[in-house]
């Protein structure tokens, strides 16, 4: 499956901003199951200085700064990706009621002396945005019994977050903290990939938060909306032996073919689609995001062939 | 020696019981090496220490030595000892040795952490010891600093135990302070017990400093083909350690810069100076790493640069230590020394380390629980509020409270064996005591190794049971002397040590426009105090005269300290009680802090200005400026409501200071760009008071008796009423005074005298792009002195007959006004730096800090 992902975000601001720097990580990483075929950014006004280079967790972040005054910031990235067959191959195939248990995987992390499993121990510990927290220990804990596989566990969080937890853009923002979350039982997709990686820290699991897009289907009948596609989040937990497999609570599935992987961290704030900071400007600004993820099944792609 | 009766009482020096001793070891006897010093201490005797005292106390003091110690605005002058710590060169040569081998092991594990992490791979170190540290900057993975160190610049802080054995109690990474200290130290103990110094054949500090410029300038050199510049990045001046800042930035001659001075520009690092952007090579930082850059690190942070951590991964500067090198302070890390020697170097290390335990590990959690009262408990990252604790001093409350800490966040908690420190002799009230010390020694990257001071910075325990040595809790430091046993082999090193070092080859001193800012505005605040002391002097004298002062000249005069000061609304308000009882009112322009425009908010606005830029001031001039904090500080005692004495005297000694400055400036300073700047403030605050005074006072008519009484009032505060009497006294005393005070070029005090001296500072000054012809301040100045020069005098005294104000006066006086402050306003705009506070794109609300 190829996608082509246009993500543009346009900043306005109240009076011009003399100079600003910031950080993107709006570039598609190739991972095991997917490659970035071509990606392109560009920035309006062209910008002074800009450079790719591939962070601490292997993503791709883009930095640039513009020291010309500029009322509006444009970022407009356009990203090509082959999603591999091999990962939903492997999804399907996975019988999610066998392999290591809960307790052998804690048994695993704490013994082994495989440097996977020594690096991953990084994602059981808190994290600027994700702390463990009793509450969200016994929120988790009754689908993680000691004999119970790994993945099977997992999979019923999953579930869980989907079922108990109401979707509303509404009811968080970006800093909400999990606690709110927990009680008001809702936010967004951020919010509910946050609450699985806390569960999971909070039993010993790591966990990391990934973000990217998911292709969405218009209703039936309907033509797709351009921009009407969003950005997305979910997570991944590490299966001693396994490797990181992901989850998307939001939408209760494992992520396949639909979900296109963008960077991921320890949660949201290692991975933020653009960070910065800017001088004058006024007090206020507008933002405004949009999103397509267009499928090229049949079409011929950008990039040469592959 | 001088003084010949020494108090065998106080001179005779009891070795504790309680410990190792540093002067007697475990002998009955001195050991050799502190044998010379304390036969000098005896020959001095207790009043002659006393006295070498006083003088280090002088010294330091007029040196600005202080020690911002947490309390905001109070900064103390940094304690020393004149008693040294004396360490024996054949011992110190073993300690040197140990400490370079653990400087090479710490680089080594930096470039570790932020490379492979191979100690984590092979499972050397519990992952979560690395990982769950603050310290731990993601963001720098990667980094590589060009020549074979990531780690520039390293302290360590040493004790001894009970057997004489050192141990390494911390380390120090990111940005030790300390050294600069210790070679104030030095100085000023080479000049207090000049003799005695010299013939202990001390080692001499200076190579230590030459060999760490050397390094930064060869590091620097790798990334520039030009002549590398180099800068040392302040917090600023509320920082506990401030002094040294400046003192290490003038020594090894390198500026001293803020955050807000530096900037991020295609790529690069540059320092805004006067002269425009000047490319930055190496940062020398003692701004802690997570605060250096808004952008990757704590976004509301704003001492660092934004884009700082871009340039450092792009190798286009280099920043020492390099950001993230703060993981290495965690104590934990100690604990696991001897396996990361033993992997890395295939060797245990020489140089030992206190006992130390992590409560990240489930045997050690419980051991630390088991045996708090033995321990010293410390978090593993020294951001946060959190202090040393001593585990036997917790009352049960606290102790329960402390280990509910450590069970919610073990991996955030490390804990040592409390051992009690050496003692050695203190000089305390007056008698020679023994106090525990500990020392902090230095060590800087050279060529394929390190070089470790051959000294260092000695604290010595306010108590002998003081447990925390720490200028907070009232340590004293002490001067470190490495001395030769058999002095006869040494070298003589007649030399003290140098106050500075030559100037980088090639460079000009160039320095941020902050500084030229804040030395314009001493000058404008050191003007505009001396011109309000200098009118409230005045208004004393006359309200005190055995002549009744007539009413409506009494109302204008102190209208005009209102006018002059703007300490609205003051005397403007139309209140006969205030008139008549004007004292309370006056006293408070001078006194109340509180006030804009008062005399001590000017002072200390003049004061911090003085702060900004203290590297740059000759010691003089900090004596002066130290003398006018203190006469500040006795104006509201001697100051008081209803006092007889005439407050008019208790403002001299801030007159004389002030005077004394402006004669200091005047004869003493370079004439360069700092100067220029510092007159040119004082030069248009000058013009700028006269001309509010003369438009306070003399623009409203009076009949000639009360006329009279202003217009002399105004010429005593000016300092011109003499020359007014001498001069003939024919035509319009008005006239005559007016000419005085505007036209008169050869009256120093005239507004025409101040502009021409403001033209030739103008002329003098860097020209920037403002097109051919003259640039807007020039105009200003030149319409200013024309508009003078093109009126007449007697008709500026001619009064209106509608209204009895002296319409033409007003109206120059208020165009001179405008000018002048516009004329400000240009040279701000055009020189200084507009500092601006950034924003960040997403607010983010968390604590990157956890």
């Amino acid at each position: 499956m190829i996608y082509r992902v246009r993500h543009v975000t346009h900043y306005e601001y109240e009076k011009p901003v003399s100079l600003c720097y910031n950080m993107a990580y709006l570039l598609p990483r190739s991972t095991p199951y997917q490659n970035c075929l071509t990606s392109q950014i560009r920035i309006n006004p062209s910008q002074s200085q800009g450079r790719r280079r591939t962070d601490y967790f292997g993503n791709t972040v883009y930095h640039f700064s513009l020291e010309q005054p500029h009322s509006e910031l444009v970022v407009d990235v356009t990203s090509e990706v082959l999603i591999l067959d091999s990962k939903y191959a492997r999804n399907l195939e996975l019988d999610l009621e066998f392999g290591v248990t809960c307790g052998q995987a804690l048994v695993q992390l704490q013994q082994s002396r495989d440097p996977e499993l020594l690096e991953a121990r990084e994602f059981v510990l808190d994290s600027p945005l994700v702390r463990a927290a009793p509450e969200l220990r016994d929120y988790a804990r009754h689908s993680f019994g000691r004999d119970r596989p790994l993945l099977s566990a997992v999979r019923e969080l999953t579930r869980r977050i989907y079922t108990d937890f109401t979707y509303d853009p509404e009811s968080t923002t970006v800093a909400t903290p999990l606690s709110d979350v927990l009680k008001k039982r809702a936010g967004v997709c951020q919010d509910f990939a946050h609450l699985a990686i806390g569960c999971l820290r909070s039993l010993g699991f790591p966990a990391r938060y990934i973000s990217g897009y998911l292709e969405t289907q218009p209703p039936p009948g309907q033509e797709k909306l351009v921009g009407s596609d969003a950005s997305h989040a979910w997570f991944a937990v590490l299966l001693p032996g396994e490797g990181w497999l992901e989850f998307d609570p939001t939408n209760d599935k494992m992520p396949a073919e639909h979900h296109i992987t963008t960077a991921w961290g320890r949660d949201y704030g290692d991975v933020s689609p653009l960070k910065g900071v800017f001088f004058d400007g006024g007090e206020s600004q507008k933002l405004k995001v949009s999103v397509d993820v267009e499928n090229l099944q049949g079409q011929m792609p950008l990039a040469g062939t592959y | 020696m001088d003084n010949p009766a020494p108090m065998v009482d106080a001179l005779t020096y009891q070795p504790s019981d309680s410990g190792y001793d540093e002067a007697y070891g475990s002998q009955s006897q001195p050991l050799r090496h502190w044998q010379y010093l304390l036969d000098g201490l005896q020959a001095l005797g207790p009043q002659g220490i006393r006295e070498r005292q006083h003088k280090a106390d002088r010294i330091l003091r007029d040196d600005g030595a202080s020690y911002n110690s947490g309390h905001p605005s109070t900064s103390q002058t940094w304690p020393l000892d004149p008693v040294p710590m004396v360490l024996e060169s054949e011992e110190w040569s073993n300690l040197e040795a140990g400490l370079l081998e653990r400087a090479e092991l710490l680089d080594l594990m930096l470039k570790d952490f932020y490379g492979e992490r191979s100690l984590i791979r092979h499972g050397i170190l519990p992952p979560e010891l690395l990982y769950s540290h603050p310290g731990f900057l993601r963001a720098c993975q990667g980094i590589q600093l060009p020549g074979e160190h990531q780690l520039l610049f390293y302290a360590a802080d040493m004790i001894r135990d009970q057997n004489g054995s050192p141990l390494v109690v911390s380390d120090r990474t990111q940005a030790p302070s300390g050294a600069g200290y210790a070679l104030e130290n030095r100085t000023v103990m080479s000049r207090v017990l000049p003799s005695l110094f010299r013939d202990s054949h001390v080692h001499r500090l200076s190579l230590f400093f030459q060999a760490f410029r050397l390094k930064l300038n060869q590091i620097a050199s790798q990334i520039t083909d030009d002549v590398p510049r180099i800068v040392i990045l302040t917090p600023g001046s509320l920082n506990e350690t401030y002094f040294e800042h400046g003192y290490l930035a003038n020594y090894l001659g390198f500026p001293l810069v803020q955050g807000s001075d530096l900037q991020v520009s295609n790529g690069y690092l540059w320092m805004k100076s006067l002269g425009g952007l000047e490319r930055v090579d190496l940062v020398l930082r003692r701004v802690d790493d997570f605060y250096c850059d808004p952008v990757e690190l704590k976004a509301d942070s704003h001492l660092g640069v934004p884009g700082l951590l871009e340039v450092a991964r792009a190798g286009r500067v280099v920043i020492a230590n390099p950001l993230g090198s703060g993981v290495l302070e965690n104590p934990a890390l100690v604990r696991y020394l001897p396996q990361v020697s033993e992997h890395f170097l295939g060797r245990e290390l020489r140089l030992a380390s206190i006992p130390t335990y992590w409560c990240g590990i489930p045997q050690d959690m419980a051991y630390v629980i088991e045996n708090l009262e033995r321990l010293v408990i410390k978090p593993c990252f020294r951001g946060s509020r959190e202090e040393t604790i001593f585990g036997h001093r917790l009352s049960t409350e606290e102790r329960e409270q402390l280990i509910a800490q450590i069970r919610r966040h073990p991996m955030h908690m490390a804990a040592q064996e409390f051992i009690r420190p050496s003692l050695a002799p203190a000089w305390h009230q007056g008698e020679l005591r023994p106090r525990p010390a500990l020392l902090r020694s230095f060590a800087v990257a050279s060529q394929a190794s390190y070089s470790v001071m051959p000294g260092g910075l000695t604290r010595a325990g306010k108590t002998p049971d003081s447990l925390n040595i720490s200028n907070r809790e009232g340590a004293v430091s002490k001067d470190t002397w490495i001395i030769a046993s058999e002095p006869e082999k040494q070298l003589t090193l007649r030399e003290v040590e140098p106050r500075t070092m030559l100037p980088a080859s090639g460079r000009t001193a160039v320095f941020p426009c902050r500084v030229v800012e804040n030395l314009f505005w001493m000058g404008r605040y050191a003007e505009r105090t001396e011109s309000a002391l200098r009118l409230l002097r005045t208004v004393f004298v006359q309200l005190n005269s055995t002549y009744e002062m007539p009413q409506e000249s009494r109302r204008l005069l102190l209208r005009a300290v209102t006018e002059l000061t703007t300490t609205y609304p003051g005397f403007t308000l139309v209140d006969p009680d205030l008139v008549s009882e004007p004292e309370a009112e006056l006293l408070a322009v001078v006194l109340d802090g509180e006030r804009v425009g008062s005399v001590t908010a000017n002072l200390n606005a003049f004061s911090s200005c003085a702060d900004q830029v203290r590297e740059m001031l000759s010691a003089d001039t900090q004596r002066l400026i130290n003398d006018l904090r203190d006469q500040l500080g006795e104006l509201s005692v001697s100051l008081q409501p209803g006092l007889a004495s005439a407050p008019e005297e208790a403002l001299d000694p801030l007159v004389t200071s002030l005077l004394a400055l402006s004669g200091l400036w005047h004869e003493s300073m370079v004439r360069g760009l700092g100067w220029r700047f510092m007159d040119l403030g004082r030069r248009v605050e000058k013009a700028l008071q006269t001309v509010r005074l003369l438009r306070a006072a003399l623009v409203q008519g009076l009949p000639e008796a009360q006329q009279v009484w202003v217009l002399e009032s105004i010429l005593m505060s000016l300092e011109t009423l003499m020359t007014f009497r001498r001069r003939s006294r024919s035509g319009n005393d008005l006239v005559r005074g007016l000419e005085l005070l505007l036209y008169d070029g050869g009256n120093p005090r005239s507004v025409y005298h101040q502009l021409t001296l403001v033209q030739e500072h103008l002329a003098e000054l860097p020209a920037a792009a403002h097109g051919s012809g003259l640039a807007p301040e020039d105009r200003l100045i030149l319409e200013a002195a024309t508009s003078i020069q093109l009126s007449e005098p007697e008709q500026l005294a001619a009064e209106d007959p509608e209204n009895g104000q002296r319409g033409a006066l007003d109206q120059l006086l208020a165009r001179l006004q405008h000018l002048l402050e516009e004329t400000s306003t240009q040279i701000s705009g055009k020189y200084f730096d507009q500092v601006k506070v950034h924003h960040q794109l997403v607010r983010t609300s968390w604590d990157e800090a956890l």
